[in-house]
C-alpha cells in the first residue's frame, strides 16, 4: 500500500536562525505523478525541494523513498536529481561532458557514455552541439542541457526549481509542453517548483499550494481551480472576488445583503464564512432580472474580454464579460449556484479580494519583485 | 567637431603614460639588452652572452629550488584555501586577513627571524636538544631556501586559488552532489578545474620572486647556495661588471618568459588573460 | 572533516606567524643576541629612539612613499582613462602589455633596468653620481603606476558609460563630466589603487637597493645593511612596532567597515 508513494514527507519542519520555513509539511507524492509546488516567494516551496534533495535537512520530522526513511543519506546517494533555477551548468565543460557528469562519476565505459548522451541530446534537440560551449547557448538550449544532465541518470524522481522562470514568454510556452512530453514518455515522477499558476494548472497531475511554510492545499487542479480551501488559494490561483458571508442553512447562503442558493452543505447553522466568485461566473443582466445592482466605476479591455470593476455597496467587484460597459453604467448582476463557492474562515480571510485598490500597475510591479527573489 | 575635440582630449589624457611607460619601461629593458651585448668600451660582444655557460648550473638550481617552493606553496595553499572558501563569512574575511598580515611586515626582517628559529643553538634545536636528539644542521642548507621561499611567497599561492574558490557557484557544488559526485569526485571534477586559473596565477606569482631572490639565499642559505639572483646582485652591486649583470637578467627574463608561457597553456579558460 | 579544516588552518597559521612571534618576543631581550633570550627589557625600544639615522630613515621612507604614490595615482587614473576609452583594439592590447611588464618582471630585473638608465643617462651628462632620491622617485612610480590602472580599470568597466553622456546632455562639458560623475563612480578604485602603492612603497626593497645612492638611505635599505652584519635587537623592536600600527589600522579600518556594513543593513530593513 505505501508502496505505491514514491516520496513522503512526514511532518517536516525546517528552522533557520529561530525562524521556521517549513511547518510540519505532510505530503505523498505517487509514483509517475507530476507534482507542483506552488506559492509565492518565501512560501517554503524550494525548501521542501532542498529538502527531498538531500540540500537543507529537516530540523523535525521524516522523508521517505520506497517507504525507507533518507533523512541521513547525502545528496549524491539519493535517487534524485536536480534541475536548477539558473540551470547550474558546469562553466568548464562543454556540452557533451556537461551530460555525461553523472555517467563519468558511475564510472560508466566511455562507449556507453557517448551512446547514452548522443540519445540525450536527439531527445532534447540538441544533435551537433556537443563540442559547444555552453557560455555560447541561449536560454532555452542551456534549459535542455540541463533537463539531459538531469535525465541521463535515470532518477527515479526529477526535482525542477522554476526551470523555466529565466525564458521568455513564448519559449516557455514551448518548454511547458515538451517537459511534459518528456515526463510522459520517461515515466519519471516530476516534482516542479513553480510561482507561476497558470503553469501550475497547466501542466500537473497535483498542485501543493503552499504559503508561509505551510501547505494550504492539495488537490488536482480543476479542484485548486473550482474548491479554493481558503482564501489565500482563492487569490493566489486566479482572479476572485472573496466576500464575507454567512451560512444560513444547507444550501442556502446571504452575503452583499441577500440570499442565495448555493451547493455547499455542511456547516453550521449561521456560521461566518468566506464566499468566493470568480469574475468569469457572474453575468451581466437587466435591472429586472438582477439580483444585484451596482455602479461601473472601471473598464479595461483585454482583448478576449472586458475586465469591469462594479461597485456593490462600497465592495469592488472583478467581472469579466464580453459585452461593452461603460464607467458610471448602472448594472444587474447574476450569479448561478454552483458559481458560489463557500469556504470556511481562515487567517487569511479579509486579506483578499476586494478589488477597490486594484490596479494592473501594482499587480505586475509585484510580479517583478517576486522574479527578483 | 566637438566630437573630434572629445576624440583628441581623449588621446591627450593617456599621452602622460605612453611617454612614462616609454622611457621608464620599454627603454631600460633596451638599456638591459643594450648593456648585454656590448663591452665595457661599449663595443658589440657575444662574450657575455656566451660566458653564461659557467652558470649554467646556478640556472639550474635557481629553476629547482623555485620550482621545489612553488609545489610545496600549492600543496600547502590549496588545502588551506578549500577550508577557507567553505568558512563563515566573518571567519574567511578574518583569515583573509591573518594570510595578508604578514605581508605588510618587512620581508627582510621576517627572513631574518628564521635565522633565529633555524640556527644551531636556535629554537628548535633547543628543543630538540632537551629529547635528546640533534642540534640538527638546518641553517645554511638548500633546504632553509626553500623554505625561506615558501615562508615568504605562500600567500602569494593562497589569496589567488581563494579568490577563485569562493566565486565558485554553489548551485554548481550542489548540482555535482544531485549528479552522484562523492565530495572527493566534486573536488576533482568540478572544484579543481574550476579553480585553475588561481593556480596558474598563484604559480605565477610564487615562481617568479623566488627564483630571482637573492636575500633568502644570502642569510638561509649562508652564502653556501648560490642562487642566480646572487650572481645579478654581486655583478652591481661589488664586483661591478654591468654588462655581465646584464646578460644573465636578459638570459633570466627570457627563462621566465618562457616557463609563463609554457604555464599559460595549461589554462585553456576563455579569460586566459589573468597575466596579460 | 571540521576537525581537520581546524587544526590544517592552524598549523599554516603558526608557520606565518613564528618569525613574527620571535621577532616580537626578542625584541624584548635584555641581551644584544637575536638567538638567546635574556630577559625582559625595553632598552632597544629607548635605544631606537635615539638612534636618528634610523628616525631619518623613517622619514625617507614615508616622504618617498607619500609622493611617489599620489603622483602614480593621479597619473594612473589619467591613464585607466585613457586606455578605457582608446577605440583601436591594438592600441589597447599594447598599453596593457606594457602595463603588465612590471608585473611580470622579477623585482631585480625592474630594479636593475632602471639602474642601467639612470647610470646610461649619469654618464652622458657627466654626473658621477646620479643615483639618489630623484631617481628612487622615479622608479616608485614605475612600479606602482600598473596597480593603480588596474585597480581603476574594473571600476571604469562597472560604471554606466550613460552616466558621462548624461551628464552631457545636462550641460556639462566632457571635463566637467569626468569631475562630476565619472571619477566620483570610480573613486573606490583610485583609493584602493592609492592605499596598494603608498604599502609598496613603504616595503619595496629590490627595487630601491639598485636605484638608490649612498646620500639617500629608506627604512628596508638600512634594514638590509644591517643584515649584513650582525642584526641588534633594536631592528626587531622597529619591526615590532611597524607590525602593531599596521594591525592597528587594519582592524580600525575593518571595523569601521563592519560599521557602515550594520548600517547599511538597518537602513535597508
Amino acid at each position: 500500500m505505501t508502496n505505491e508513494n514514491i516520496v513522503e514527507l512526514k511532518n517536516i519542519t525546517v528552522t533557520f536562525d529561530g525562524e521556521k520555513i517549513l511547518d510540519r509539511i505532510n505530503l505523498a507524492i505517487k509514483d509517475k505523478e507530476f507534482v507542483t509546488l506552488l506559492g509565492p516567494s518565501g512560501c517554503g516551496k524550494t525548501t521542501t525541494l532542498r529538502v527531498i534533495a538531500g540540500f537543507v535537512s529537516p530540523t523535525e520530522g521524516d522523508i521517505l523513498f520506497d517507504g525507507k526513511a533518507v533523512n541521513h543519506l547525502p545528496p549524491h546517494k539519493r535517487q534524485v536529481n536536480t534541475i536548477f533555477q539558473r540551470y547550474a551548468l558546469f562553466p568548464h565543460l562543454n556540452v557533451f561532458e556537461n551530460i555525461a557528469f553523472g555517467l563519468r562519476v558511475k564510472k560508466v565505459p566511455e562507449a556507453e557514455i557517448k551512446k547514452q548522451v548522443t540519445d540525450m541530446l536527439k531527445l532534447v534537440n540538441l544533435s551537433g552541439y556537443e563540442k559547444r560551449n555552453i557560455a555560447k547557448l541561449s536560454g532555452g538550449q542551456q534549459q535542455r542541457v540541463a533537463i539531459a544532465r538531469a535525465i541521463i541518470n535515470r532518477p527515479k524522481v526529477l526535482l525542477l526549481d522554476e526551470p523555466l522562470a529565466a525564458l521568455d514568454l513564448k519559449l516557455r510556452k514551448d518548454m511547458q509542453v515538451e517537459l511534459k512530453n518528456i515526463q510522459k514518455s520517461l515515466g519519471i515522477t516530476f516534482i516542479f517548483v513553480t510561482h507561476d499558476q497558470e503553469e501550475a494548472l497547466s501542466m500537473s497531475d497535483t498542485v501543493v499550494v503552499m504559503n508561509e511554510g505551510v501547505i494550504q492545499q492539495i488537490g488536482t487542479p480543476q479542484d485548486i481551480y473550482n474548491e479554493p480551501k481558503n482564501a489565500f488559494v482563492a487569490d493566489f490561483i486566479g482572479e476572485s472576488n472573496i466576500l464575507d458571508g454567512v451560512m444560513k442553512e444547507d444550501f442556502l447562503t446571504s452575503f452583499s445583503g441577500r440570499e442565495f442558493t448555493c451547493l455547499d452543505s455542511g456547516f453550521a447553522r449561521n456560521e461566518r464564512v468566506d464566499i468566493v466568485v470568480r469574475p468569469e461566473d457572474v453575468d451581466i443582466v437587466p435591472e429586472k432580472d438582477a439580483m444585484l445592482l451596482g455602479e461601473v466605476t472601471s473598464v479595461t479591455f483585454l482583448g478576449v474580454h472586458y475586465e469591469i470593476i462594479v461597485d456593490i455597496g462600497g465592495f469592488k467587484w472583478m467581472i469579466q464579460t464580453t459585452d461593452e460597459q461603460k464607467v458610471g453604467d448602472k448594472v444587474g448582476l447574476y450569479i448561478e449556484p454552483d458559481a458560489i463557492h463557500v469556504m470556511k474562515k481562515s487567517k487569511y480571510s479579509g486579506m483578499y479580494g476586494d478589488y477597490s485598490t486594484f490596479s494592473d500597475e501594482i499587480e505586475h510591479l509585484s510580479d517583478l519583485e517576486e522574479d527578483e527573489n | 567637431m566637438n566630437k573630434k575635440r572629445t576624440d583628441f582630449a581623449q588621446k591627450l589624457i593617456s599621452a602622460p603614460y605612453i611617454v612614462w611607460s616609454a622611457i621608464f619601461i620599454i627603454v631600460p629593458l633596451l638599456m638591459v639588452a643594450y648593456y648585454a651585448f656590448t663591452d665595457k668600451s661599449g663595443a658589440f660582444t657575444l662574450d657575455n652572452i656566451s660566458g653564461l655557460s659557467r652558470y649554467a648550473k646556478t640556472f639550474g638550481m635557481s629553476l629547482l629550488y623555485a620550482a621545489e617552493a612553488t609545489v610545496i606553496s600549492l600543496i600547502i595553499a590549496y588545502p588551506l584555501a578549500y577550508f577557507m572558501s567553505n568558512m563563515k563569512a566573518g571567519a574567511q574575511r578574518m583569515m583573509s586577513m591573518l594570510i595578508m598580515l604578514p605581508m605588510w611586515m618587512n620581508f627582510l626582517i621576517r627572513t631574518y627571524s628564521w635565522i633565529t628559529i633555524l640556527a644551531k643553538t636556535g629554537i628548535i634545536n633547543t628543543l630538540l636538544s632537551k629529547i635528546g636528539i640533534g642540534p640538527v644542521q638546518l641553517i645554511n642548507t638548500p633546504g632553509a631556501v626553500v623554505l625561506g621561499m615558501v615562508y615568504n611567497y605562500l600567500p602569494y599561492m593562497v589569496l589567488p586559488i581563494y579568490t577563485v574558490m569562493v566565486k565558485i557557484d554553489k548551485s554548481l557544488l550542489e548540482a555535482a552532489d544531485d549528479l552522484g559526485s562523492s565530495p572527493i569526485s566534486r573536488l576533482r571534477r568540478v572544484i579543481f578545474p574550476m579553480t585553475v586559473p588561481g593556480i596558474i596565477s598563484g604559480i605565477t606569482m610564487v615562481f617568479v620572486p623566488s627564483v630571482s631572490t637573492f636575500y633568502i639565499s644570502q642569510k638561509l642559505g649562508g652564502g653556501k647556495t648560490m642562487l642566480i639572483g646572487d650572481v645579478i646582485e654581486m655583478q652591481f652591486q661589488s664586483s661591478y661588471n654591468y654588462n655581465l649583470g646584464a646578460a644573465i637578467s636578459l638570459v633570466l627574463m627570457v627563462l621566465i618568459l618562457i616557463s609563463l608561457a609554457v604555464m599559460n597553456r595549461f589554462d585553456d579558460s576563455e579569460e586566459g588573460g589573468i597575466l596579460i | 572533516m571540521k576537525h581537520i579544516s581546524r587544526i590544517y588552518t592552524a598549523l599554516v597559521m603558526v608557520f606565518l606567524y613564528a618569525p613574527i612571534a620571535v621577532m616580537v618576543v626578542y625584541s624584548f631581550n635584555a641581551s644584544r643576541s637575536t638567538s638567546v633570550f635574556g630577559g625582559f627589557s625595553l632598552k632597544w625600544y629607548a635605544e631606537l629612539l635615539n638612534d636618528s639615522s634610523t628616525i631619518e630613515a623613517l622619514e625617507n621612507t614615508l616622504v618617498l612613499a607619500v609622493l611617489s604614490s599620489l603622483v602614480a595615482t593621479v597619473l594612473g587614473t589619467l591613464s585607466a582613462v585613457g586606455i578605457f576609452s582608446m577605440k583601436k583594439k591594438w592600441a589597447k592590447t599594447a598599453a596593457m602589455t606594457v602595463t603588465n611588464i612590471p608585473m611580470m618582471n622579477p623585482d631585480i630585473v625592474t630594479g636593475i633596468s632602471l639602474m642601467l638608465l639612470f647610470v646610461f643617462v649619469g654618464q652622458m651628462v657627466g654626473s658621477k653620481n646620479s643615483l639618489g632620491f630623484g631617481t628612487m622617485l622615479i622608479a616608485h612610480i614605475t612600479f606602482n603606476l600598473p596597480y593603480v590602472i588596474l585597480s581603476v580599470l574594473p571600476k571604469l568597466r562597472q560604471t554606466d558609460h550613460h552616466l558621462a553622456e548624461a551628464a552631457q546632455d545636462l550641460g556639462c562639458t566632457p571635463f566637467m563630466a569626468f569631475f562630476k560623475v565619472i571619477l566620483p563612480s570610480i573613486m573606490p578604485g583610485v583609493f584602493s589603487g592609492l592605499m596598494m602603492a603608498f604599502t609598496l612603497s613603504l616595503d619595496d626593497f629590490v627595487i630601491s637597493y639598485f636605484t638608490t645612492g649612498p646620500d639617500f638611505q629608506t627604512l628596508p635599505i638600512k634594514i638590509f645593511s644591517m643584515t649584513k652584519r650582525r642584526v641588534t635587537p633594536d631592528m626587531y623592536a622597529l619591526s615590532t612596532l611597524i607590525f602593531l600600527s599596521v594591525l592597528l589600522l587594519l582592524i580600525l579600518s575593518n571595523v569601521a567597515q563592519a560599521r557602515s556594513e550594520k548600517r547599511r543593513e538597518g537602513a535597508k530593513a
